[in-house]
């Protein structure tokens, strides 16, 4: 009983199962779900069409037993008429009838007879063969003894014998004045034939719904295996495969379907290619402009290194002052240059990555060590937590140490001499370095755009401190090019940091960073600057 | 299949509304029934059986309380010829107390031609005699034998009524104590004739026992068949016969039927028996059922296989055992011989006869042994039977019996299958039977059942056990069928001699056909024509023998499947046109007289 229990609830289960993933299936392809109701619907109808044809069938064979069991029986009873009315002695001319009537009936198994005489009732009447008297049935008897004389009565039954089973049949009665005479036809051949004829409606509507699902299966592939073309062209479209096309077949609606995506790529793809080759101008224009600028720039550096040692010589103080500002501006315009030098090649597409396997916190410690001066002279103090054992990571340096040079630059420039907290953590996939300071911080919505290019926090200050403002887009995309992340948080009044994710194996890709983008500690609301490098 | 063709073939581009037509056509009118096509042969069913002819029951009716005395024995009467359930009905006539009475599945019957109305011939209170009186006709016994028996008979029924006040049976009379009181017609409606095989001793031929079984269910006569011939033969053939079954052999279970395929178990004892006679003898009988072609012997569930035909014997098998010879069986044909128009014997080749070389004008009634090796007849006045060897074409005969005296003659000679020959002397009121095995002197057989009557033609059946005879009885020449009971020294009697059929008023002359029919010259109810007829020895209806004028007959012959030849007075042999057909018409192109058929 336990067993059965559990058999039945695994069956159970197991056909939750199924059917949850049909409907799973069913919701993903249409095919499936035309086919599913074509097969739903059309084993109803077909079922109702068998249970009617059958039906038919059933009704238009009793019919006609039934008249010719009539015939049969009216023929029995002329006889009986004929052979028993006119003569005085009926005993034994009964038998005489009833042997005629036998003749008939037999071993074909066409009917049996049963006759009876009302008017003696020593005796209950002859049967023919094994057939039992029971066989007629006592509401026929009634409405045949309630009956006029001559008339006639049918009704169905089971027909019962000595010796052998009983089986369906169709029981006509007549009487004349002094006799009923009762014919058992067995419908043992049409029941036969009704079985064949059911077993083959079940066979033929079977193998009806069966083709039905298959032409339905058919029909929609045919519109659903184009269909299905087009949303993968378009999805490899999204992607950014703008060369893909759908293939066009007839003339058909999903051939105009294919012609108009087609259409509408390759005004995308001519619009895109425009635009690229716009941009590539621009950056060549001001890779040239650098490159251009440089060399007359070298020449006005050793003329104003020239001046500028000898400032102590000229007689006006003002000029001394004027070649000390020409030398500082034009260390930043060749700063300038630099950085846009090396955006451009970004830009383009030039710059290459020459990872080697590094410490991380070494890199941070000569970092630091190189920018502690200005951090004293601003009156920062830089803080270090480095973990105990080795980050290891594949880096290229000059790049690294670009990135974590520009941000503690710009640590303690806005660091508001407060003190300025360098970490760095490790786990099995990624380093990171987060530079924390306490300064002004950013507004909500400026974590994105400390890394545009040119963009500074207040427009108002002078250009005079500072970089060139390009120092943490260049850093960004030295980080995407190792395949990390560069990220900003702040909040006004609560500093700001930035956080380096680097991936321990170059160009890996990254999905997390061993340190937290919003600092511990830090309260109020976590400004989110999302700016996963990869996006 | 024409037909067919005009509803399905359209050609492929239609337009749609036309391709629906199509479909709805199809739908409709293809469902017809085919009105032409080819010719299917087939086989017709490969034998009809006595045993499959439908038959009739009577529906007894349960007695109703407020019946009087003599409604009650109407009603038992009428009751006791209905089978059904073992005579649960008709017992429901008879009180608490005798109703241990149960007549079995073969009873003893009493047979009454009809009854008189039951008179109540004294009541008094809650007691009261019926009688019923009726012509008795016979007796069918135990064993399913039936003997004649007339007399008029008045049986007295006992009754009593019940404290419930409905009358019921205390007293039966003698006669349905241990069995039935039926009419004629109770019992040609609920008995068959059917026959039993059983040995004729010391020879392979099997010899049919006809008796009377109830029939209650067709399904269940083969069971009845089988239990009846292990219950041996009826008394009549009984001394003559051997039953290949040991004593106490049973049927285990049922006949299993299995489509076509009956299985007959045997109890133990069978063991004792030889399994290839046992075989024949159930064989044969089995055969009058044509629902089983094959079965199986099994003794204690365990098959026997009888070697000349494996476990799974054909019922057809068996052929050497049969009651008219092996040769019959086969169907052999056998030359005809007549008496030729110039007085000599002939052999007839088709129409033609061909002479056999015998002196002419030497016998009339001719016999030839089975082998042609010997002939036999009667000299032309009837007082001496002649006989002598035919070989080579040529044939001497010498006087083997002559008369007694100037009252007597002899009836026509005839073999039986040994080759033994027999013949009566009869005068008009005494006979005696002769017989002469080949090579010794003939000897009078002691035993005669009809010494007392004159007898005008015997004949020994092919399985030369029973005997056919006309016998004068009360002025008419009427058939009887007889046995012959044989010694380990050769037949010791002939009796017990039964009328085959009362329909045949005045028999002229016979012969046996088959085993199961004797071809007789008579005539039927009172008509002085005398014509051919075939008579079941069952004692089944007797139905006329061919069409046409035959002139006046005289002398009859016949064999298995061959034309019965009748010899008649103007001097011609007539013949059937078709052997098989039994109304075909006669034929009389050959001038001769007395043909005979050899044994």
């Amino acid at each position: 009983m336990q067993r059965v229990r559990r058999a039945a609830r695994r069956v159970l289960a197991w056909l939750r199962r199924l059917l949850r993933a049909l409907y799973a299936r069913q919701r993903r392809s249409i095919q499936l779900r035309v086919v599913t109701s074509t097969l739903f619907i059309s084993a109803i109808v077909v079922a109702i069409l068998g249970v009617f044809l059958t039906q038919q069938m059933t009704n238009a064979l009793m019919d006609s037993k039934v008249k010719a069991a009539g015939v049969q029986l009216d023929e029995g009873l002329s006889t009986v008429r004929g052979q028993l009315t006119n003569q005085p002695d009926a005993g034994g001319r009964l038998n005489n009838v009833i042997n005629t009537l036998k003749e008939r009936s037999g071993p074909s198994g066409l009917y049996e007879v049963y006759i009876r005489d009302t008017r003696d009732s020593s005796f209950d009447g002859y049967s023919s063969n094994e057939l039992r008297a029971e066989s007629v049935p006592q509401r026929l008897r009634d409405e045949l003894r309630r009956a006029p004389a001559d008339s006639t009565a049918y009704t169905f039954g089971r027909l019962t014998y000595n010796g052998r089973p009983s089986e369906p049949g169709l029981i006509v009665g007549g009487k004349t004045p002094q006799f009923e005479l009762y014919y058992l036809f067995p419908l043992t051949q049409e029941q036969h034939t009704l079985t064949i004829v059911s077993q083959s409606l079940v066979g033929v509507g079977i193998v009806l719904v069966l083709l039905l699902a298959a032409i339905a299966s058919l029909v929609t592939r045919q519109v659903v295996i184009p269909v299905r073309l087009a949303a993968q062209g378009a999805q490899r479209l999204a992607a950014g495969r703008l060369e893909e096309r759908m293939r066009v077949r007839g003339e058909d609606d999903l051939a105009r379907l294919a012609r108009s995506f087609n259409d509408m790529a390759a005004n995308l793809q001519e619009k895109i290619g425009e635009l690229e080759d716009l941009s590539q101008v621009q950056r060549q224009f001001v890779s040239d402009v650098s490159h251009e600028l440089r060399t007359p720039l070298t020449t006005i550096r050793i003329a104003a290194d020239m001046l500028y040692e000898h400032r102590e010589h000229f007689g006006d103080p003002a000029v001394g002052r004027s070649a000390e500002l020409l030398q500082s501006q034009l260390e930043r315009f060749e700063s300038l240059l630099a950085d846009l030098l090396e955006i451009s090649r970004h830009d383009a597409g030039a710059a290459t990555l020459d990872a080697e396997s590094l410490d991380m916190r070494d890199l941070v410690l000569r970092a630091v060590g190189d920018i502690q001066g200005l951090a004293e002279r601003k009156g920062s103090k830089v803080q270090l937590q480095l973990p105990g054992e080795p980050c290891m990571a594949e880096v290229d340096r000059r790049r690294v140490e670009r990135i974590m040079r520009n941000l503690l630059v710009n640590a303690v420039e806005h660091g508001e001499g407060e003190d300025i907290v360098v970490s760095v953590a490790a786990d099995r996939d990624a380093v990171a370095v987060a530079v924390r300071d306490h300064g002004v911080g950013l507004k909500p919505g400026e974590g994105q755009m400390v890394f545009d290019r040119f963009w500074r926090a207040d427009p108002a200050r002078a250009r005079t401190t500072g970089g060139t403002g390009l120092g943490l887009s260049i850093s960004r995309e030295d980080a995407q090019l190792h395949g990390g992340w560069l990220q900003a948080w702040g909040e006004p009044g609560a500093g700001s940091q930035f956080r380096l994710s680097l991936p321990r194996v170059a160009g890996a890709e990254l999905r997390g960073s061993p340190l937290p983008l919003v600092p511990p500690g830090a309260g109020g609301r976590a400004l989110f600057a999302e700016l996963e490098a990869g996006e | 299949m024409t037909d067919r063709r005009a509803c399905g073939g359209h050609s492929a581009r239609v337009p749609a509304a036309l391709a629906t037509a199509a479909v709805l056509a199809l739908g409709t009118g293809c469902a017809n029934v085919p009105s032409g096509g080819r010719v299917v042969a087939g086989h017709a069913a490969d034998r009809v059986e006595q045993a499959d002819d439908p038959y009739v029951r009577l529906i007894p009716a349960h007695p109703r309380p407020d019946w009087s005395p003599a409604q009650v024995v109407a009603g038992f009467l009428a009751a006791s010829g209905g089978f059904d359930d073992g005579h649960k009905v008709a017992r429901e006539y008879l009180s608490a107390g005798s109703a241990s009475w149960n007549p079995g599945p073969r009873p003893a019957v009493t047979v009454f031609q009809n009854w008189q109305p039951p008179q109540v011939v004294q009541q008094n209170g809650d007691s009261a005699s019926v009688q019923v009186a009726g012509d008795r006709l016979g007796r069918i016994g135990g064993d399913g034998q039936y003997s004649a028996d007339p007399d008029t008979a008045v049986e007295t029924f006992q009754l009593t009524r019940s404290p419930q006040g409905v009358w019921r049976i205390t007293g039966l009379p003698d006669d349905a104590r241990s069995g039935l009181l039926l009419t004629k017609a109770d019992v040609d409606r609920a008995f068959r004739t059917v026959n039993l095989y059983y040995f004729a001793p010391g020879r392979p031929t099997l010899v049919p026992n006809g008796v009377f079984l109830p029939l209650v269910t067709r399904h269940d006569l083969p069971d009845q068949l089988v239990r009846a011939l292990l219950t041996g033969p009826s008394s009549w053939l009984g001394p003559a016969v051997k039953s290949e079954f040991p004593e106490g052999t049973r049927l285990r279970g049922r006949v299993a039927l299995d489509k076509d395929t009956a299985t007959v178990d045997l109890s133990k004892e069978a063991r004792g028996g030889d399994p290839d006679r046992m075989s024949a003898q159930l064989s044969w009988t089995l055969r009058q059922l044509s629902e089983i072609k094959r079965w199986k012997l099994q003794i204690e569930g365990v098959t026997v296989e009888p070697r000349p035909t494996g476990p799974l014997q054909p019922v057809r098998s068996w052929p050497q055992n049969a009651p008219d010879g092996p040769e019959a069986e086969a169907g052999q044909a056998q030359p005809a011989y007549v008496i030729g128009a110039a007085g000599s014997l002939a052999r007839l080749a088709g129409d033609q006869p061909q002479p056999a070389g015998l002196p002419p004008n030497r016998l009339v009634r001719p016999a030839v042994s089975g082998d042609h090796q010997e002939i036999a007849g009667l000299s032309r006045g009837g007082d001496q039977v002649l006989a002598g060897a035919l070989a080579n074409g040529t044939a001497e005969v010498h006087t083997l019996l002559t008369r007694r005296d100037r009252r007597t003659r002899f009836t026509a000679p005839g073999f039986d299958r040994d080759g033994t020959l027999w013949t009566v002397e009869t005068s008009q009121n005494r006979s005696w039977l002769w017989m002469r095995q080949r090579g010794r002197p003939p000897v009078r057989v002691q035993t005669w059942g009809l010494g007392g009557r004159e007898v005008s033609a015997f004949r020994v059946a092919r399985d030369g056990v029973r005997a056919a005879a006309i016998v004068k009885i009360d002025a008419r020449y009427q058939v009887q069928l007889g046995r012959i009971v044989r010694g380990p020294a050769g037949p010791t009697e002939a009796g017990s001699f039964l009328p085959v059929s009362s329909e045949l008023t005045e028999s002229v002359d016979l012969a046996w056909r088959d085993f199961g029919t004797l071809a007789v010259l008579g005539s039927k109810n009172n008509d002085k024509s005398v014509l051919p007829y075939l008579v079941p020895v069952s004692g089944a209806a007797v139905s006329a023998l061919g069409a046409g004028a035959l002139g006046v007959p005289k002398t009859i012959t016949a064999a298995p499947n061959q034309s019965v030849l009748v010899g008649t007075q103007a001097g011609t042999v007539c013949r059937q046109t078709n052997p098989n057909d039994q109304i075909s018409e006669w034929l009389c192109s050959v001038q001769g007289s007395d043909p005979t058929y050899p044994y």
